[in-house]
């Protein structure tokens, strides 16, 4: 397998992860700050919705870029994130032009495939360590929507720091990821 | 190694976010096109005092920039408003502990009722300059009087009922458009000393007028600091302030003897007072507090339990409400102080009501406040507002039983008319408002307005409730939009009911009964309905008007 190409997917998912946090962290300090700041770099709802989306567009690249590479290096599971990334940028489509009923069947179907592409990243994870984050945070994405269909919004609170953990988990194990393979070039 | 790094600060940042440790949004509420409040939870942050932060942006075309304004700040209290800050900036902290503010939220605490049970606000007007034109944007900033006294570190058993998660910084984003508020002239003016009373101070039956500009322990000063000049004349009405009313006119006790009217109420739940203001219309939520008024009516029979012209209403009690008039001018000190005329406006807010209040109803014949709308505020409403308060904008022709050759008939005119059989024969009822309507003005501000595409459809799945494909795009976000989702998800409380019934029974072939209706939100802010009855004409007597649902129905 192409070490190289991975490489740079795990450092680009540590690097946006790195970015977006960065980003909440500075403005949201500079927000409370008697300073004179422009409108866009203020941590509004809107303006966190719209690093949000950058956030994704990153994110769908990163996916993409890794869907091809293992495709590349004969392995077809990376099918699975390339099915997601056009899943989901079909449904963000649908869901621009209002159409809900199909924008819903899309995500979820990239829904699934994110579950799908943790598993892949869980199998192709070189360390014991990173496998092990990677399935767990893989285990926890598969909860997240079972919990809330049987709980409701009633339990946000608590899918709030599920989700936290499991980003958490996928950050460090690419980060593990990213070292060992570097390490090994 | 480097990747590692990475990886280590951002889980960090994450987890201070998540726990309330840097700044993060638990509310937002927009205000029309005039601005935007973030309420942000958060521990405590060097160099940034707990407390109010106003951003002033001018929006011109599609350019937004930060801008020189003079912001000028007053803490709503329960009897009055105190002048707490004002400067020239683009931005104005106001920290909780500033002695007036403090002196203001003494007061809220001198009532003694949990923290939790109301909301207050804060009264800002944002005056800016270009040219010899001028704008001054009011707005009102909703506040928990518990949020400050948590954030300052002060426990009393008033603190106790307050949620768990409370803001430390309150932001607000004020936006001067000038492509669509239209300017004021700034005009050179001559240096005037003499107020003019408005004559209207003194006690009615039911309610008090009085001045209410209180003055705090440490008023800005304004004269030799500034070169602008605020000047706020505040007028204050307490005592009992009508829910609801009926008039009938001299005509109707003639012409309908035997009519019985029925005037019922039903508000439960929380209820917002949006303040308003000339020129501008709803400026934001100046207090709320759940109140539980009805399901009662009050019923009298025409000829027999009134025999004069009057009114009758519902009220509820230990109310204050207040019309604040705001001017500014700009003094220049060459050789002599050289003073220019820069703007004004009025707002009208309720600053306070006791929660679960005292209401009943009574009959005014003259001295009451449903005379003090007629009468009084006709004339404060042309001298503050520049407009009468009852005007075709604020009178609504609704429905009319009218007699002729052909006899009685029924005619709807801008809105339903409900009938039903009783015992006692056909009653016809009028009902407004109703489930979550504030009186046809909706709620100025719901997080749901929160703007921009993206923001849409992620407001589009949570209100349809599909919240799985919410969850890929929070995934990815991170933990951080999980706190927008939380200002989406509308409150887990009973829906609020505001509304008002007018019942008509005893109608007969001769019955001539013209019903206006008056919609006192549109003018003070007030959510509050009147019916007014003639036996001729619409109240105001218009030269024309159009029924849009025609005859409804034939009587006798």
């Amino acid at each position: 397998m192409n070490v190289k190409s991975l490489f740079w997917f795990y450092f680009g998912f540590v690097f946006v992860g790195f970015a977006s946090s960065l980003w909440s962290l500075l403005t949201s300090v500079l927000t409370v700050m008697p300073i004179p700041l422009p409108y866009w770099l203020l941590y509004t709802p809107g303006d966190i919705v719209t690093a949000g989306v950058v956030v994704v567009a990153l994110l769908l690249v990163l996916y993409a870029y890794l869907g091809v590479a293992l495709v590349l290096s004969k392995l077809l599971r990376g099918l699975v994130p390339i099915i997601m990334v056009i899943a989901f940028t079909i449904g963000l489509a649908l869901l621009l032009a209002k159409l809900a009923i199909p924008a819903l069947a899309a995500l979820i179907i990239a829904y699934l495939m994110l579950i799908g592409t943790y598993s892949v990243l869980t199998s192709i994870a070189t360390t014991r360590a990173s496998k092990a984050l990677w399935a767990t945070a893989t285990i926890i994405l598969t909860l997240i929507p079972l919990i809330l269909m049987a709980g409701g919004l009633a339990l946000m609170n608590y899918v709030k720091y599920m989700a936290l953990v499991e980003q958490a988990m996928a950050i460090m194990a690419s980060a593990i990821e990213a070292w060992r393979l570097g390490v090994e070039q | 190694m480097v990747v590692l790094a990475l990886a280590i600060v951002s889980v960090v940042v994450l987890v201070a976010n998540s726990i309330y440790a840097v700044p993060s949004p638990i509310s937002s509420v927009r205000i029309g096109g005039f601005g935007e409040v973030d309420y942000y939870a958060s521990q405590p942050i060097l160099n940034a005092p707990p407390g109010l932060l106003v951003r002033v942006y001018l929006i011109n075309g599609s350019s937004m920039k930060p801008v020189n304004a003079f912001i000028d700040v007053y803490a709503n209290a329960p009897n009055g408003i105190v002048h707490v800050a004002m400067g020239y900036s683009s931005i104005l902290i106001v920290p909780f502990n500033s002695t007036n503010w403090l002196y203001a939220l003494g007061k809220w605490a001198s009532l003694g009722i949990p923290f939790s049970g109301y909301n207050t606000s804060m009264l800002v007007f944002i005056t800016y300059m270009h040219g010899n034109e001028s704008w001054i944007v009011p707005l009102l900033i909703p506040y928990n009087v518990g949020w400050v006294y948590r954030a300052l570190g002060k426990s009393t058993p008033l603190t106790a009922t307050l949620s768990a998660a409370t803001p430390r910084y309150i932001v607000v984003n004020a936006y001067i458009n000038v492509n669509e508020l239209r300017p004021s002239r700034v005009v050179p003016v001559r240096l005037n000393g003499t107020v003019t009373d408005p004559q209207v101070f003194g006690t009615y039956n039911g309610y008090t007028v009085y001045n209410c500009s209180l003055s705090g322990p440490q008023p800005p000063n304004i004269y030799t600091s500034y070169v602008f000049q605020p000047t706020s004349t505040c007028l204050g009405f307490n005592g009992s302030l009508p829910i609801a009313w009926a008039t009938w006119s001299n005509g109707v006790i003639q012409n309908d003897q035997g009519l019985q009217l029925q005037l019922a109420i039903d508000f439960s739940g929380t209820i917002n007072w949006d303040a308003m203001a000339t020129g501008y219309g709803n400026i934001g939520t100046s207090y709320s507090a759940p109140e539980n008024w009805g399901i009662l009516s009050a019923e009298f029979t025409i000829g027999s339990d009134v025999t004069q012209p009057g009114s009758l209403y519902w009220y509820y009690g230990g109310a204050t409400w207040a019309i604040v008039n705001y001017e500014v001018y700009e003094v220049w000190y060459v050789d002599v102080p050289i003073m220019y005329y820069v703007g004004t406006t009025t707002v009208s807010e309720v600053l306070y009501v006791p929660p679960n209040d005292v209401y009943g109803y009574a009959f005014d014949y003259g001295n009451g406040p449903i005379s003090m709308f007629y009468n009084g505020s006709i004339t404060l409403s042309q001298q503050y507002f520049g407009y009468p308060a009852l005007n075709a904008s604020t009178i609504i022709e609704y429905a009319a039983f009218e007699y002729t050759p052909y006899g009685g008939e029924l005619w709807e005119c801008n809105g339903p008319v409900g009938n039903a059989s009783t015992p006692y024969g056909t009653v016809y009822t009028i009902t407004l408002g109703g489930v979550n309507t504030a009186y046809g003005l909706s709620a100025a501000e719901i997080g749901t307005e929160l703007g921009g595409l993206a923001f849409d459809v992620l407001v589009e799945m949570a209100t349809e409730g599909e919240a799985t494909p919410l969850e890929i795009l929070l995934n990815y976000v991170g933990s951080s939009i999980f706190d927008i989702a939380g200002l989406l998800i509308p409150p887990q409380t009973s829906s609020t009911v505001t509304k008002t019934t007018l019942g008509i029974g005893g109608v007969t072939a001769g019955t001539n009964l013209y019903i206006s209706v008056v919609n006192a939100s549109a003018v003070y802010g007030l959510p509050t309905f009147g019916f007014i009855l003639n036996a001729t004409n619409f109240y105001g007597i218009p030269s024309s008007f159009t029924c849009k649902y025609g005859k409804v129905a034939q009587i006798g």
